[in-house]
């Protein structure tokens, strides 16, 4: 059984100050992280693989500067991990989904495809359900848990009363919440060794060219950024006082002019 | 020039030294453990005349003179430093203000009790957000009729777990207002207790004030004359803390030196090496020139001097020696003066306390910068 | 010239502050107050293979050299001295005296668990009336057929309370003193002859074992002699010179977390009217602090390099710890001034780093020890051999 896992990175948020005060983000530390979510997903799959021996392959979610976290990932345990190379290329989820489509099927197919929910820098969690509708596979979102149980998928998500167990026919797409469950640490030794690039782990990372991938007019995004603004300043609140039931007359008065428009 | 005790005082010193050595020390280390200060060293500590140590024989004090009260907090630091600053709170900071600022009524009520160790006293001064910063204080004094209602909170407040009488200062109409709020009153609630690097045996609390309602004639002096009641008494405190320091770095060298006579490394006693005897000799050089600056201030006191400047001059120092020579010392036991069992760690931890208790360092080295530039017409601010 | 830390040791230093974030810090206050050895903390970090971090990956570690030790110390004692000195005596001196001088069977057989975590080291060198002068020391070994039989006892030994495996240092022959006539032996601590005295009550510390041991008809194999017989001393100083140089890691740790507070400490509190930060009196200390701390770091890794492209590095090792020492104790004593009471209470993290930042003067030869190591190396390239 072959498992992806899509990982994104994330700047790794022990190494940043918010001043609220002066209203700006202070980078102490610039380090990235494997996205929490991704990592989370990383662990449900080294989990599954702990119990059914399958191999783990991690793929990138998006444009990466360096292999970094692929190698994060390979240290923690995962088989494989593929770094898409190409001089500059822009991404969106669109752009994405294919190259990983097309990464997927060089690699000989997939049962299962793991990822985070969301991410913590953008709060995006288009990717799995693209890639579900893209392979046309099953999909299980927001879980908090997944195992293989029988050719199936079987993971737990909260809905709102509860905690739910669904399941679906291989091969699916599953996402996983951030703090699903606790992410383990890489390995020492691994660790050393595919930063070292020595023993058999340097072997695992491998590095394919985007345009042997998909062909260039594959890599045009739907989305394009044009800039970044603040939301616009909360409007002040007002402090209503007097006695309780004045208050409470008053703060639904409030509400219902608010809601009016 | 006279640098000589006069007979009453080595007489006196002796007799604190032998209780010190017999009544104190002995317990100094179990009570640090336990972090309390029991009764029964307090009321040994008050027989022996020490809680009204400077106060008149009318209210059954002692009497003593500043330079024998010195000491007095000297020999009783040697032993245990936590119980000199409980004594020291209790006599400089709250029963000499009384005998200083206080109605007849207020010293009748009031002294004999605290002479005789019945009821100990607390200063209730330091804020969340007034340290040493006094001026900012918050907490308010309304007068209602006769009464005057206190609230606020009040931090670091000495004695607080064992005092039956707070000094509480508090903003009131016309500036800082002093008063006398004891410790059953309604409204006045002694909270947390701080745990703390040293001094464990003493008591620092957060004390409550809600709707706490005393007599106006509970105020102690004028009405906003507070703030000079408080420096007063932390001009006296100063001096006190400084022959606290005096005292445990005498008691360190003492130690040390004899732990080096007997501790053997390369064959030899380590006092015939020189890293051992550079360390116990640059600490006596300092404790010798801490000793005649904590009896100068002293001195200068009973000639009934200010000695504002004097008072954080020697604070100020004390507490710099008082770490040095027990960092030292420390280095001299090596491991055994790491060791709680051991009576050099917690005179350690005790020592470094003074650097921080009864107004930091940087407050008094201000204080004497401030002087220094007045008298060249310069108005350091805060 | 070349000062950027590795690709590998940049991950290690990342994976290492996670560990200790997650595994370490949430634990620091309580076993300081409660006085409480973290086993169960050594033995996840232990499972993360950290504990073996520079012993070879054939003997179960990790391979990361003595500059991935000192990232280790360095982050752990940030957040921790307790943990740190337990990680330390583990690694640098317990398991350290058998990775520089055991036989290969040796290593096998008791390096590799060490270097796993699957077991504890401790390092028995000191006695009441022997620390750093080892030539002092009582404890006795008597050859009887294939065994040696050790009557005696050791002093403050970190990790001795629950240490799987120790060094020990005994007299063999004691005509022939400090060289020739001392041994160093591994023995395993449920072997019959091993005894746990007591457990000392330290001023600092306090999540450390430090502990009194007793031997009595102790018999350990001829085959666990560590390195040859009459050669113990040389061998426990050699573990000795790269434990000083972590320590000294360790102390960049300490001193990391005294600026840190400090500053975070001096641009939130306002005195005055205004924030600590813009009193001179405060900006001044931090300036000496952060000074001293990187002029620290750039010993300390710079010996790492020494020892890992096999230079010597006795004499910077001494130093790492004696400055290293130094520089901690002042930083924490100026960030304990800085935050004036609160500095002063056990409810912040300051209190505990002053407290335990004093045994860095003492344990592993006192600064004093490192002064005549120091003195005595400058004055041997003069040709003079000066007395301690």
């Amino acid at each position: 059984m072959r498992i992806i896992v899509i990982l994104g990175r994330v700047l790794d948020p022990a190494g940043i100050t918010i001043n609220q005060r002066a209203g700006r983000i202070f980078v102490n530390r610039e380090e990235y992280v494997i996205q929490p979510a991704d990592r989370c997903a990383l662990e449900v799959a080294l989990r599954i693989k702990d119990a059914t021996a399958a191999e783990v392959v991690v793929l990138p979610r998006g444009p990466l500067p360096d292999d970094d976290i692929l190698r994060q990932a390979l240290a923690i345990g995962a088989d494989r991990a593929v770094y898409f190379t190409r001089e500059r290329f822009k991404a969106d989820e669109a752009v994405m989904v294919r190259l990983l489509e097309a990464a997927i099927d060089r690699l000989g197919g997939a049962d299962l495809v793991l990822t985070g929910a969301t991410t913590l820098d953008s709060g995006q969690g288009q990717l799995g359900p693209r890639m579900a509708a893209a392979l046309d596979w099953p999909q299980i979102l927001d879980a908090w848990q997944a195992e293989v149980v029988d050719g199936a998928v079987q993971a737990v998500r909260q809905d709102g009363t509860g905690y739910v167990t669904v399941e679906a026919a291989l091969p699916a797409v599953v996402t996983v919440v951030p703090g699903a469950v606790k992410p383990r640490y890489p390995d020492g030794v691994r660790l050393v060794n595919i930063y070292k690039n020595v023993g058999e782990i340097a072997a695992a990372l491998e590095r394919w060219e985007v345009t042997d991938l998909v062909g260039v007019d594959m890599l045009v995004p739907l989305v394009e950024r044009r800039g970044q603004d603040f939301p616009p300043p909360r409007e002040r609140g007002v402090r209503l006082s007097g006695a309780p039931d004045e208050v409470a007359v008053a703060a639904a008065q409030a509400l219902q002019k608010r809601m009016n428009g | 020039m006279e640098f000589a005790l006069n007979e009453e005082q080595r007489m006196f010193q002796n007799m604190f030294r032998d209780f010190a050595a017999k009544d104190i020390a002995p317990h100094a280390e179990e009570i640090d453990h336990e972090e309390t200060m029991p009764a029964s060293i307090l009321s040994k500590a008050a027989n022996q005349g020490f809680l009204g140590a400077t106060l008149p024989e009318e209210v059954f004090g002692a009497a003593l003179d500043g330079v024998s009260y010195a000491l007095m907090i000297e020999e009783v630091a040697r032993a245990c430093v936590s119980l000199s600053v409980v004594t020291a709170a209790h006599v400089s900071m709250v029963a000499m203000s009384i005998l200083e600022a206080g109605s007849d009524a207020q010293k009748a009520e009031w002294l004999e009790a605290m002479s005789a160790g019945e009821v100990i006293g607390a200063f209730a001064l330091t804020e969340p957000d007034a340290g040493s910063d006094a001026q900012s204080l918050q907490t308010r004094a309304v007068v209602d009729g006769d009464e005057v209602v206190l609230g606020g909170v009040k931090t670091w407040v000495t004695n607080g777990g064992i005092a039956g009488l707070f000094l509480v200062f508090a903003r009131g109409a016309e500036g800082i207002d002093a008063y006398l709020v004891p410790q059953d009153t309604p409204g006045l609630t002694v909270g947390y207790r701080e745990p703390t690097l040293g001094l464990r045996s003493a008591s620092f609390n957060t004390v409550y004030l809600e709707g706490c309602r005393v007599p106006l004639t509970n105020r102690l002096g004028q009405a906003g004359g507070g703030w000079d009641i408080a420096r007063r008494a932390q001009d006296r405190m100063a001096v006190a803390l400084a022959a606290a320091g005096l005292g445990v770095a005498t008691d360190a060298i003492a130690v040390a030196s004899k732990y080096a006579t007997e501790r053997i490394q390369f064959d030899v006693a380590i006092a015939h090496k020189q890293a051992i005897q550079e360390f116990v000799a640059n600490a006596y050089i300092e404790t010798e020139a801490l000793r005649y600056l904590v009896y100068r201030a002293a001195w200068l006191s009973d000639q009934g001097q200010s000695v504002s400047v004097e008072a954080s001059t020697v604070k100020a120092f004390a507490a710099r020696v008082a770490r040095n020579v027990t960092n030292m010392m420390v280095q001299v036991m090596g491991g055994y003066g790491f060791m709680e069992d051991y009576p050099m760690a917690r005179k350690y931890r005790d020592a470094r306390s003074l650097g921080i208790i009864g107004g930091p360092t940087e407050v008094h080295q201000l204080r004497v910068a401030q002087k220094i530039f007045a008298d060249l017409d310069v108005e350091i601010k805060l | 010239m070349d000062f950027t830390l590795s690709p590998e040791h940049q991950a290690l230093r990342r994976m290492i502050r996670e560990v200790v974030q997650n595994e370490v810090a949430p634990l620091a206050a309580e076993i300081d107050r409660h006085h409480i050895v973290p086993i169960e903390t050594m033995r996840k970090i232990g499972a993360t293979g950290l504990l073996g971090v520079c012993f070879p990956q054939k003997y179960g570690g990790m391979g990361a050299g003595e500059m991935g030790y000192c990232i280790l110390m360095e982050e752990v004692n940030k957040v921790c001295t307790s943990t740190g000195t337990n990680v330390g005596a583990h690694i640098g001196i317990g398991a350290m005296a058998i990775y520089l001088d055991g036989n290969e069977e040796q290593k096998r057989k008791y390096l590799t668990p060490l270097a796993r975590g699957e077991k504890f080291a401790a390092f028995g060198l000191t006695e009441s009336g022997a620390g750093s002068d080892a030539a002092a020391i009582r404890t006795r070994a008597v050859r009887e057929g294939d065994s040696w039989i050790l009557d005696g006892g050791k002093v403050f030994i970190t990790n001795g309370g629950y240490a799987d495996t120790i060094t020990i240092l005994a007299v063999t022959d004691p005509t022939l003193g400090a060289r020739g006539g001392i041994t160093a032996f591994i023995a395993e601590t449920d072997w019959k002859g091993f005894k746990v005295a007591r457990e000392e009550d330290k001023m600092g510390i306090r999540g450390t074992s430090t502990a009194e041991l007793v031997f009595e008809e102790l018999r350990v194999p001829h085959e666990n002699v560590l390195g040859k017989v009459g050669e113990g001393f040389i061998i426990f100083m050699k573990s000795l010179d790269m434990g000083r140089l972590t320590l000294g890691a360790a102390c960049i740790g300490g001193s990391e977390m005294a600026v840190d507070s400090a500053v975070r400490w001096a641009k939130t509190r306002q005195q005055y009217g205004e924030e600590l930060a813009h009193k001179q009196s405060v900006q001044w200390k931090i300036a000496n602090m952060a000074t001293e701390l990187e002029a620290l770091r750039s010993l300390v890794y710079r010996t790492a390099w020494l020892v890992d492209t096999g230079q010597p590095f006795s004499q910077l090792a001494a130093m790492c710890k004696l400055y290293g020492s130094e520089v901690a104790s002042r930083a924490i004593d100026m960030a304990l001034q800085i935050h004036g009471g609160l500095g002063f209470t056990r409810d912040f993290p300051l209190e505990r780093g002053f407290r335990d930042a004093r045994i860095g003067e003492i344990y592993e030869g006192t600064s004093e020890v490192q002064k005549i190591v120091i003195a005595n190396n400058i004055f041997r390239e003069h040709g003079v051999r000066v007395r301690p």
